[in-house]
């Protein structure tokens, strides 16, 4: 008798097991078109970066470069104030989104544009309305009294035009994740907290903060990991003018690749950069699991 | 069961015959095709005016015809093309002939230098006695992988500094518009511009008071400021390089000429002349401001601003826009060399049919053909070939424009860039060292010396590291 139970538990382990490599095969075979292209165009490139990356002698000519290090600073100048105060103004934003009004859906609507248009013809515009002579940001604070502010000729403002794009063409996407983080919080919550007697700042502070916590962190990172790889809005907005001084690193690293044929600079660039991208994307892996 | 377990095991192999395909299927089109004609592949510069490129693909035609050849044509604007033939000749997937506007200074120079361009002195030695001399320099290159000079491109058309004006702006600034009416003494030229936006401002402050005197370039992204400043640098009988390739900017006489270029630069822009954004202008927005009326003149490296016009409006090109050579130099009060930036052709190391390529390259600089592809351009664009300069078109009396140009390449003494002496100055040149030290003075409120000094610091560096 147990005999013939331990046959059958062996019999259905082996049925099991021989089910189990059927579908791991199948799914592998299926999976391989994907598996293929990943190994091709993501590990491949990034394992050849590394070996050319480990190349000591590229480091010195890079860090030689006076602009670097300004440029390095410039990085974490134009991501963290991008994208702080971007994740900060579209939490707040999306709790105006979030109300059940019919005037909101419309000005969500509205919103949404910037997000919509091509980055493009939206840094020209942006360009030709803070220029010095004719702008028309000029001419409205020439209106109202106010002498003009050569916006692209100062690194400051030049650098500040570039993160108030950043923002203006990416808010209304983080926006519209937080308002979708704030409706899967579950009403009851609110709800308690009324007959609790809870006012609307401790409803967000005890309530709304807490729940979307982890969603504000992930975005964030996110957020920082894309902003930090952003080419086009320095290329086109400044083009590191005036004088060198607006660069960031991907523009760095494109002057020393593409204009200058030394793939081995860029590569350095990159490298440089590495580490901290490497860090947010773990810190990111961490949070999602 | 039975099916789902066939399916199964049978799925691998199916995928793997399916790959197996995708990979050999090319192979044996290749096999297949083998007895097909030779193909060359060609990447050329899109234009700016769209019979430039109709009279490139009428040549390429006809030499596919005449040769029994097919030729893979394609244009591409030239900041995009510059970076795409960057990274074939890096990857080593390159054309059989490439032919870009910014070769000369961005690739030539430092991929002849690691040899990978083919040497095309054959080309150039048959083309020889119909080249303008100071041309042919610029295809003069060193190859660093054998050690040896030699022609690794090959020069067919050039730009030189000319400057452009409203000559409606100055008559209603109460000033003779007439180019010959011009001052060409360095003092007086400047003060010429200067006045009559002096002039134009008192008139109507409420019409004039954003116009400009000088649309001169200052910035660190523009190619154009690098090609301003190192003329006037001749101006004041300044050298960065001496013609062995070797570093003498810093030596006393041509510190002194750079300092003397930089203040000249700053001044104008620190006294108002030139507009504030002109620190941050690309190539294309001086032409964009003198075409909105917002400057008076403009510096400019080609005839491409009176060209665009005469498209557009035949008015404004033979009556409007007034155009003429620079003054003279505040030195000696004497003329001083037209640097001539010269665009050339080139064929890379790796290219599959580099005879065929040659051929083509022939083929198109035959004088029949370049003088149509040349005039196509309007006048943008000045031969590098005696036999097709000596066409009507470029001595046209009645034209105001063409014909100015014509006189400063054939007529006044031409040299190429540093870029040609040495190709670390192309990376000088990528990073627009005098754009930055514009910068330097205007923004950050350095002393032209201390900028002078940085700038020149920056080259030796760059030098000291080309090895």
């Amino acid at each position: 008798m147990n005999e013939t139970a331990g046959v059958a538990v062996d019999s259905s382990i082996a049925v099991h097991r021989e089910r189990w490599r059927g579908k791991t095969i199948l799914g592998l075979v299926f999976c391989s078109p994907l598996i293929l292209i990943f190994l091709l165009l993501v590990i491949t490139p990034i394992l050849y970066m590394l070996y050319m990356g480990l190349d000591r002698s590229i480091y010195p000519a890079v860090f030689s470069d006076p602009i670097f290090i300004q440029t390095t600073w410039n990085t974490i100048i134009f991501v963290g104030l991008a994208v702080n105060v971007k994740m900060f103004l579209a939490l707040v934003l999306s709790a105006l989104f979030s109300t059940e009004h019919r005037a909101t859906k419309i000005l969500a609507g509205v919103f949404l544009l910037p997000w919509a248009i091509p980055a493009l013809p939206g840094i020209l515009a942006f360009r030709w309305m803070l220029n010095g002579e004719w702008g028309i940001v000029n001419k409205v604070l020439n209106d109202l009294g106010f002498a003009s502010i050569p916006w692209l000729v100062r690194r400051p403002t030049a650098l500040g035009a570039a993160i108030t794009y950043h923002i203006w063409k990416y808010l209304p996407f983080w926006t519209l994740i937080f308002v979708a983080g704030r409706r899967s919080i579950p009403k009851e919550l609110y709800e308690a907290g009324v007959i609790d007697g809870t006012s609307s700042m401790q409803k967000f502070q005890y309530i709304t903060l807490p729940m979307l916590r982890n969603l504000y962190l992930i975005c964030s990172l996110l957020s920082m990991v894309f902003t930090l790889g952003d080419f086009v809005i320095i290329k086109i907005m400044t083009g590191g003018a005036p004088g060198d001084s607006t660069h960031v690193l991907a523009t760095l690293a494109y002057r020393y690749t593409f204009q200058m044929g030394r793939i081995d600079w860029g590569v350095g660039t990159f490298v440089t950069a590495l580490p901290i991208t490497l860090m947010f994307i773990f810190i990111l892996i961490r949070w999602v699991k | 069961m039975k099916r789902r377990g066939v399916l199964t095991w049978r799925a691998p192999w199916i995928a793997a015959l399916c790959l197996g395909l995708a990979l050999i299927g090319p192979g044996l089109a290749g096999v297949a095709g083998a007895g097909e004609k030779p193909k060359l592949v060609v990447w050329w510069n899109k234009g700016y005016y769209k019979e430039e490129d109709e009279g490139m693909q009428k040549v390429a035609e006809a030499f596919a015809r005449e040769n029994n050849v097919d030729v893979e044509l394609t244009f591409t604007i030239q900041d995009d093309l510059g970076p795409k033939i960057i990274s074939a000749l890096i990857a080593r997937r390159v054309p059989d002939v490439a032919f870009c506007f910014f070769t000369d200074w961005q690739i030539s120079p430092k991929f002849a230098w690691e040899g990978k361009l083919t040497d095309v002195s054959d080309v150039i030695n048959e083309l020889k006695p119909r080249y303008i001399e100071s041309h042919l320099k610029t295809g003069w290159l060193f190859n660093k992988a054998e050690n040896k000079w030699s022609y690794y491109s090959v020069p067919i058309e050039a730009q030189a500094l000319g400057t452009h004006y409203w000559k409606d702006l100055v008559q209603e600034a109460g000033l003779n518009p007439d180019p010959k009416k011009i001052p060409m003494t360095w003092k007086e030229h400047w003060a010429f511009w200067k006045k009559v936006q002096d002039n134009l401002r008192k008139k109507d402050p409420t019409k004039y008071g954003k116009l400009y005197g000088i649309g001169m370039t200052e910035s660190s992204r523009a190619t154009d400021t690098f090609y301003n400043f190192e003329q006037y640098l001749l101006a004041f009988h300044g050298e960065v390089l001496s013609p062995d390739g070797k570093v003498v900017a810093g030596e006393a006489k041509n510190r002194e000429a750079i300092v003397k270029t930089l203040a000249f630069f700053t001044s104008i822009y620190k006294e108002g002349y030139v507009p504030p954004d002109a620190l941050t202008w690309t190539d294309a927005d001086n032409n964009v401001n003198f075409g909105n009326k917002t400057v008076v003149m403009t510096p400019n490296p080609s005839i491409s601003i009176p060209a665009a016009a005469f498209f557009t409006n035949k008015d404004v090109y033979y009556n409007k826009i007034g155009s003429v050579l620079q003054p003279a130099s505040p030195v000696d009060g004497k003329g001083y060399p037209y640097l001539v930036s010269v665009k050339p052709i080139i064929i890379p190391k790796d290219a599959k049919e580099p005879a065929l390529a040659k051929k083509f390259i022939r083929y198109v600089l035959e004088t029949k053909h370049f003088t149509e592809y040349v005039k196509a351009s309007n006048g943008r664009w000045f031969p590098s070939f005696k036999d097709v300069a000596a066409d009507p078109f470029f001595h046209d009396k009645k034209d105001p424009h063409v014909p100015v140009a014509t006189d400063q390449h054939l007529n006044y003494p031409t040299r190429p860039f540093y870029y040609s002496y040495h190709p670390a100055y192309s990376q000088v040149y990528t990073e627009n060292v005098w754009g930055k030290a514009i910068s330097r003075v205007v923004t950050e409120k350095w002393s032209n010396e201390q900028a002078v000094d940085e700038a020149v610091t920056r080259i030796q560096t760059i030098f000291n590291a080309w090895k």
